[in-house]
């Protein structure tokens, strides 16, 4: 993967990381003018990306030249679908919709939910850490990268995103079905809330700081594991047994995963730039950028692949259970459903685990 | 006697209604006769405030239905002037107690015992007094504390006199003012909400839903109902501490953290709103409180409403329209709300959005209805006549607005996209 070293720039504005250029042809999704759209030789390119793209492989490039690791989440650590493709397909096939378009509808929230990124206060970076990070993703987070990152998911102004391309794909393939009532219930999930960590994972540095930190984390591993719902999405949507548009709700995906990999990019650029620097703790001293970085995505990784799994599984087997009631035979179609289900256990290891106190030369 | 009662009745409410009309229409008159250009909104001003004094005033004599009348005038910023609306919240805490006497027939007559053969003690002193009905501290013959809700007697008879008195008053009025407010829907509204709360069994119905609604939480109280002692107008239910929502100092010295307190009455309210589809409506003050264990007490589900199919996800589209300036996103919300513009013109749900959202430091909705943008939405909506709101949507909007108070009261933000995505694992 050595790409040639260029002399792409580091430094970018606000109006640049935010700019799509023109298009030949704009994306119209069920009636909706979304992001995106098409050059003249008919490929798709994902908005915001002419600066953008190249501004984050710049400064992967500069880590690399630096000799610092760019993280990278094991993709092992991703959790199946439930229900998996060949699950949803056999519930479509048997005429239980509902459980089917219900998942579709939370996905296309939770996207929209992605915007919440632009709200993450960030902290004077500068001040925080020791080293410069002039020329770094971490000096443009604000500088439009959240911002641009917030926009791709909830779309802007009556530009669609991935929220109204998700519904989109759905409405196509599965031919504009009625939204059960309790979409926003089976999303919230019926359990406590999940208390906000009372306990703070590093109360030696900035708050703010730790926040955007541990915010970073958690949505790289998010988006990471985004990753196995396109698959899943796209697998299924374009399937010609189930879906009615097999050919434009498979690309409509294709487009959303192609506008993710940005996302990932940036994130894992900018928590690796942290992890080659030094942290200033607020008593005065300092910590390793590496020791926070891989503490938080530890806990994450651990939270999204171990608790949370479990919790939602459940959830949304109860309402499957009960959207089966539909079929002639009920418990002959969980029987079948059941053994279609992926096994999965949680490896032992995130890859985060806390190092050795002397790290090697 | 009754006869009397309720002629005396009929009368105050028909000379408050006459003298109320007299105070806004004698000075238009005059200035008609001396031909000067007719008041404006500001110089209405302390004409509202004379007007809701004395609206107060009769509503605390009289009780009953106009200290409700006043309750959902105080909600219905998108109709009444801030003077008015500023004035008639008072009656929420102003109200005085019946006497225990009547009381303890009230009981005695419900619950078809002496009062001693059910309770080993009953306090004399309410614990608080509303417009319908008091609440005492009592404990049962076995020893176990209660709360017994009493509704004064003869409550209903005096609901419908008034409603009657109310209704002919709206008709006498709009017969005689050429560009009438809407009052009869308000009422209707009232005696919709009335019935509701009249009803002492469908209260407790409401707080076993969502008892069970919370019911694998563990964090969430709601008191259970002792049905045996319990009637359409006597409600016996588990007594309940805590701390009040709104006393940060003591919440802080019990070890709790304001924020996090926040956080969580705003999960159960987005809960009960935008996922259930079911809430309890009156989220004031006095209905919540907080016990050292971080649980949130929820009470009164008096006003416990049902919310169409689909309202929720509306809501969610709306906020989430408002959040992205997706302006086509937003008009389809609130037509899926069940707005309406008589002209049939849609930028009109343009220019009040707007308006609201000019409230926000960003000028974007950011997910909290704070007080002073619902304030503007609903001034927005009186000055366009020609969008009606669904009173759903009032309820609600007066829900988030109440929790933005409580949440100004904790120095925390009662923000409702945080609190849903807090709880989908979306992001933070
Ligand atoms: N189960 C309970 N345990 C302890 N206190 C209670 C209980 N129920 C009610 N109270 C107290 O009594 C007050 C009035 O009760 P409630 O709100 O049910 O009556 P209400 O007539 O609907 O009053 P309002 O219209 O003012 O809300 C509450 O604010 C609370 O302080
Ligand atoms: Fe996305
Ligand atoms: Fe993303």
């Amino acid at each position: 993967m050595a790409a040639p070293s260029t002399d792409l720039p580091l430094e970018y504005s606000r109006e640049e990381l935010l700019d799509s250029g023109s298009y030949d042809e704009p994306l119209i999704a069920g009636g909706v003018r979304c992001h995106g759209g098409f050059e003249a030789d008919g490929s798709y390119r994902s908005p915001r990306t002419i600066h953008r793209a190249p501004a984050v492989q710049a400064w992967q490039e500069r880590l690399r030249r630096e000799d610092c690791d760019l993280i990278q989440i094991d993709p092992a650590l991703m959790p199946p679908q439930y229900p998996n493709v060949e699950q949803a397909k056999l519930l479509l096939l048997e005429g239980v919709r509902e459980p089917v378009v219900r998942r579709l509808t939370i996905i296309s929230i939770v996207e929209g939910f992605g915007a919440i990124i632009r709200d993450v206060g960030v902290p004077d970076l500068a001040s925080h850490v020791v080293e410069p990070i002039t020329g770094t993703s971490l000096d443009h987070l604000e500088q439009g990268l959240f911002e641009a990152h917030a926009r791709d998911e909830a779309g802007y102004r009556d530009e669609g995103g991935h929220k109204q391309m998700w519904e989109a794909a759905r409405d196509l393939a599965l031919e504009n079905p009625k939204i059960p009532g309790d979409v926003l219930m089976q999303m919230m999930g019926q359990g406590p809330g999940r208390r906000r960590e009372r306990k703070r994972g590093f109360p030696q540095i900035d708050e703010r700081l730790e926040r955007m930190l541990a915010t970073m984390a958690q949505v790289l591993a998010v988006e990471v594991f985004a990753m196995g719902a396109f698959d899943w999405g796209e697998r299924l949507l374009s399937d010609s047994e189930v879906s009615a548009e097999p050919e434009a709700a498979g690309r409509m995906v294709s487009f959303i995963r192609a506008d993710e990999s940005p996302h990932v990019e940036y994130l894992r650029t900018g928590l690796s730039e942290v992890a080659a620097r030094t942290l200033r703790t607020v008593d005065g001293g300092s910590i390793p950028g590496r020791e926070v970085v891989r503490g938080m995505l530890h806990s994450t990784l651990r939270g999204l692949t171990r608790e949370r799994r479990e919790e939602q599984r459940n959830d949304i087997r109860g309402a499957l259970i009960e959207a089966m009631q539909v079929h002639a035979n009920p418990a002959s179609l969980l029987e079948r459903f059941d053994e279609l289900e992926t096994k999965w256990t949680p490896p032992e290891h995130t890859g985060f685990e806390p190092e050795d106190p002397e790290p090697q030369a | 006697m009754r006869l009397f009662v309720r002629a005396y009745r009929s009368l105050r409410i028909g000379s408050t209604a006459v003298a109320i009309y007299l105070l806004y229409k004698v000075p238009a008159w005059t200035r008609r006769l001396l031909q000067r250009p007719p008041l404006g909104d500001d110089e209405l001003t302390p004409t509202h405030q004379r007007a809701a004094r004395l609206l107060l005033w009769t509503a605390l004599g009289l009780r009953g239905v106009l200290i409700k009348f006043c309750q959902v005038v105080a909600t219905r910023a998108d109709v009444f002037p801030p003077a008015i609306i500023d004035i008639l919240k008072q009656c929420h805490d102003a109200v005085p107690a019946h006497p225990f006497e009547e009381i303890r027939e009230q009981v005695e007559r419900e619950l078809g015992k002496p009062l001693d053969a059910v309770f080993r003690e009953f306090d004399r002193e309410p614990i608080a007094a509303a417009s319908l009905a008091q609440v005492h501290r009592a404990v049962l013959l076995h020893g176990e504390p209660v709360a017994v809700k009493v509704q004064y007697p003869d409550i209903e008879r005096i609901v419908h006199t008034d409603l009657a008195n109310m209704r002919r008053v709206c008709a006498v009025y709009e017969f005689f003012d050429p560009q009438p407010i809407a009052l009869l829907p308000l009422v209707q509204e009232l005696t919709r909400h009335l019935e509701l709360e009249l009803d002492f069994e469908r209260e407790a119905d409401c707080a076993d839903r969502i008892r069970d609604l919370f019911a694998r939480d563990g964090t969430v109280v709601v008191p259970q109902i002792h049905r045996e002692w319990s009637t359409r107008r006597v409600l016996t239910m588990e007594l309940v501490g805590g701390i009040k929502i709104t006393e940060r100092a003591r919440i802080e010295a019990a070890g709790l953290r304001p924020t996090d307190v926040m956080q969580e009455l705003m999960r159960i309210y987005t809960r009960m709103i935008l996922a259930a589809g079911f809430f309890q409506a009156d989220p004031h003050p006095g209905n919540l409180f907080v016990q050292e264990n971080g649980h949130i007490v929820l009470l009164d589900f008096g006003l416990s409403k049902e919310l169409p199919e689909g309202f929720g996800l509306g809501l969610f589209e709306l906020m989430f329209s408002m959040m992205t300036l997706n302006q086509s996103a937003m008009v389809r919300a609130f037509e899926e709300l069940g707005f309406e513009t008589k002209n049939g013109d849609p930028s009109t749900f343009l220019l009040i959005t707007e308006r609201m959202m000019k409230r926000s430091d960003t000028g974007r909705f950011e997910g909290e209805f704070t007080e002073e943008m619902t304030d503007e939405l609903f001034d927005a909506i009186r000055e366009n006549p020609v969008v009606s709101v669904p009173s759903d949507f009032v309820l609600v909007g007066r829900a988030f607005s109440l929790l933005s108070g409580i949440g100004a009261s904790l120095g925390a933000r009662a923000n409702v996209l945080e609190a849903m995505g807090a709880s989908t694992g979306a992001t933070s």
